[in-house]
């Protein structure tokens, strides 16, 4: 089943084009890494993609129920209340985590499934456990994000996605704001979930890692789709664009 | 006049200071969110009601626009109120100290990261939500020490109903200095607006200590 | 925990305001009772012996002890309300007070207000430091002058016709004063020569301040008289007013009360 659909996606700032007409389809259980140059409307697709964004012109859809679509050039959305179905499909794990400061731990786990779910407190909880337990992070539940390291609270954020049970789950840049000596534990736990066979769109800037837990890369460069396929397939193209930015990165 | 009568009728008069220093309060704290929303909003005509409200009521004298709001009814539209002092006070406070209060506020709605609004947004709260639980508890934290020296500007903000003739703590003072003939009930009231003061300070910061459990 | 602290605060805070601001309604100043008509007085509380704070805090004067009176003969209950003498007109024209009736000069304010008889005869004055060596008016020249804002004096100093606008040019500046507490304190303190002020005021103030630390000049600068005013064209609560001054003078209340405020010399008015 086509999880994640979009079509045709086109978007500017101003008279900046940044993504000019993209289309991509995830399946259910795929890993798609997104790499390239800054720039290149990789994070912008995601935002689009997430409905941060909203799309000049294209057709957007989860599980075959349509978020957007095309009509006379331009994007119509959905009513809100559709849209908001739609929303919790997916979740989205953000460079910066954007933990909410004056909640704990738990907190930052739970609310959400409580208070907009509307599920069980305690059964909530109970899975949130389970949760801190899979991020190696059990004995921080009462603790606020400010005392925790970056990578532990990026982990918290991944676990915050994952209490709501998306479909679909995105990471945008996810260990771009880390110091090198704690992306590990931050991919680790990325690896473990595309071990459980979850549906995942991951923007990144670690080669070595998108090499090794994606079904498929996707290369963009200035707003379009360069490259695509198996990770071997994408890094051993042929295309000057990618070469370059290989090789760019292995300096 | 005996030094315990001083006393007392000071004590009166600041008992109606309080009076008004709540009042106002109670009001002007929530009636400044809805200017605040009004200056944010991306609406052109409330934003300019709201910026217009906001710069005439800064812009002026707060005992001008006491004695405005006292008068006014008779001056524009030609009826006697009769006396109306203490609500005609309440109103000119109120409406003045929202002013003030609701550029506080929006200088600490738009202090919080736009990733609040994009986390709260992705994990589905609703506007009303996000608003209550994410924002508004980080904004008070921030707007914190700029509200508690507004209070104390209200508190002695007060002895303007002066011009009223509401006989709160300062105008008291003056007659008494004026049947003695001497200046010491000024500084009773100061003593008395001081301790004020000193309460105030003291509950602000333990409420801020309180806020003080994340960063 | 947090909550429920903070909603106590709240409702106490509540409370005490509520409470403030009824108080003011059942405080002494403001009985309104038994379906009685209210006759609210404004005055000034800073204008002794006329009206002022007595040793119990509550007003008091020849002018309200009159007022007073004048309701005891009505059956009127009386309601003082001190105002900011500059705002007496608004307070007059906006019908929050009743009249002013506070050692109110008619002199020369005949045709903004519709007066009662007058009943004061009052002059104004100059009070100077005894050792200021200010003797006459003359030597006022190049003086700095202290007198209150909106008062009858000030408008004394301000005619040309037949008032002492020539004095006044003299000075080397008029300085106004809300009230008089401040203006003696300046005078004590030198940054002014010299006040302009209703005889009554000045006997006061030099009374309670010692005799022998200021002189009143005895050149005067006019002769004025003290009526109560009410809003232009009231003429109908003006004449119950006026009426019931008369019976007052009649039965000679009027007289104890001038007596015991010292003012037996001034007072003018005619049975």
């Amino acid at each position: 089943m086509v999880y994640l659909k979009m079509n045709h996606v086109k978007k500017s700032f101003g008279s900046l084009e940044v993504l000019k007409d993209i289309s991509l389809e995830v399946n259910q259980g795929e890993v798609v890494s997104i790499i390239g140059p800054s720039g290149s409307g990789k994070s912008t697709l995601l935002r689009c993609a997430t409905l941060l964004e909203t799309m000049d012109c294209g057709d957007l859809s989860y599980l075959e129920k349509s978020a957007a679509t095309i009509v006379n050039n331009k994007t119509v959305y959905e009513r809100p209340a559709k849209l908001n179905e739609i929303k919790s499909i997916f979740g989205l794990v953000f460079q910066n985590f954007n933990l909410f400061p004056h909640f704990t731990v738990m907190k930052n786990i739970t609310d959400a499934p409580i208070h907009v779910q509307k599920r069980k407190k305690n059964e909530v909880c109970q899975e949130a456990r389970n949760l801190l337990a899979q991020m190696g992070l059990s004995d921080k539940e009462n603790c606020y994000p400010y005392q925790l390291s970056g990578g532990q609270q990026q982990r918290v954020a991944i676990a915050r996605a994952l209490a709501l049970k998306p479909k679909v789950l995105f990471f945008d840049e996810p260990t771009s704001a880390l110091d090198p000596e704690l992306t590990g534990e931050v991919l680790k736990v990325i690896k473990g979930l595309a071990e459980t066979k979850m549906t995942m769109v991951i923007v990144t800037h670690e080669m070595e890692f998108a090499r090794n837990i994606s079904d498929r890369i996707i290369f963009m460069d200035k707003g379009v789709i360069a490259v695509q396929g198996t990770p071997d397939e994408v890094f051993q193209s042929e295309h000057t664009r990618m070469q370059e930015f290989l090789g760019k990165l292995k300096h | 006049m005996s030094f315990s009568v001083i006393l007392s009728s000071i004590a009166e008069g600041m008992e109606r200071s309080v009076g008004i220093f709540f009042l106002t309060l109670i009001f002007s704290l929530p009636l400044g969110f809805i200017i605040a929303f009004g200056r944010m909003s991306k609406n052109k005509l409330l934003q300019a009601i709201a910026r217009f409200y906001i710069s005439v009521l800064r812009g002026t004298p707060l005992m001008l626009q006491l004695m405005v709001v006292y008068f006014a009814p008779y001056y524009l539209f030609g009826f006697s109120i009769g006396n109306w002092r203490y609500p005609a006070i309440i109103v000119g406070f109120v409406i003045n100290y929202s002013a003030y209060f609701a550029e506080i506020y929006r200088s600490g709605i738009e202090a919080i990261p736009k990733g609040q609004y994009e986390a709260a947004e992705i994990l589905g709260y609703n506007k009303i939500q996000t608003f209550m639980k994410i924002i508004l508890p980080q904004v008070i934290k921030i707007i914190l020490p700029s509200v508690t020296n507004e209070i104390i500007t209200l508190v002695k903000d007060t002895s303007l109903a002066f011009s009223l003739s509401y006989m709160e703590m300062f105008s008291i003072a003056k007659q008494i200095a004026a049947r003695e003939t001497t200046l010491m009930p000024f500084a009773i009231a100061a003593l008395f607006y001081y301790v004020f003061n000193l309460l105030v300070s003291v509950i602000m910061e333990w409420i801020e200590k309180r806020m003080n459990y994340y960063r | 925990m947090k909550k429920q602290l903070l909603c106590g605060i709240l409702a106490v805070s509540l409370a005490a305001a509520l409470l403030a601001g009824c108080k003011k309604e059942d405080s002494k100043d403001d009985d309104k009772k038994d379906g009685k008509k209210t006759f609210t007085v404004g005055f000034d509380a800073e204008y002794p012996p006329y009206g002022y704070m007595d040793d119990n805090g509550d007003y008091t004067g020849f002018d309200l002890e009159l007022a007073e009176e004048v309701c005891k003969l009505k059956g009127w209950s009386l309601k003082k309300q001190p105002i900011i003498w500059d705002n007496k007109d608004n307070e007059l024209n906006s019908g929050s007070v009743d009249c002013l009736w506070n050692g109110f000069t008619m002199t020369k304010r005949e045709s903004k207000y519709t007066w009662s008889d007058p009943y004061v005869d009052n002059s104004q004055v100059i009070v100077a430091k005894t050792d200021s060596g200010i003797k006459e008016l003359k030597d006022l020249a190049d003086k700095t002058v202290g007198v209150q804002a909106a008062s009858a004096a000030l408008d004394v100093l301000q005619d040309k016709e037949e008032g002492q606008k020539e004095l006044a040019d003299t000075f080397k500046a008029i300085q106004e004063f809300a009230d008089y507490n401040t203006a003696f304190a300046e005078l004590q303190a030198g940054s002014v020569d010299a006040i302009a002020i209703d005889i009554g005021v000045a006997q006061y103030q030099l009374n309670s301040r010692g005799n022998d630390k200021f002189v009143i000049l005895d050149q005067h600068l006019n002769a004025e008289k003290y009526a109560v005013g009410f809003k232009k064209g009231n003429t109908e609560l003006c004449k119950e007013v006026n009426e019931a001054l008369h019976t007052l003078k009649k039965n000679g209340t009027f007289d104890k009360l001038a007596e015991k405020y010292d003012l037996a010399d001034m007072v003018c008015l005619e049975e």
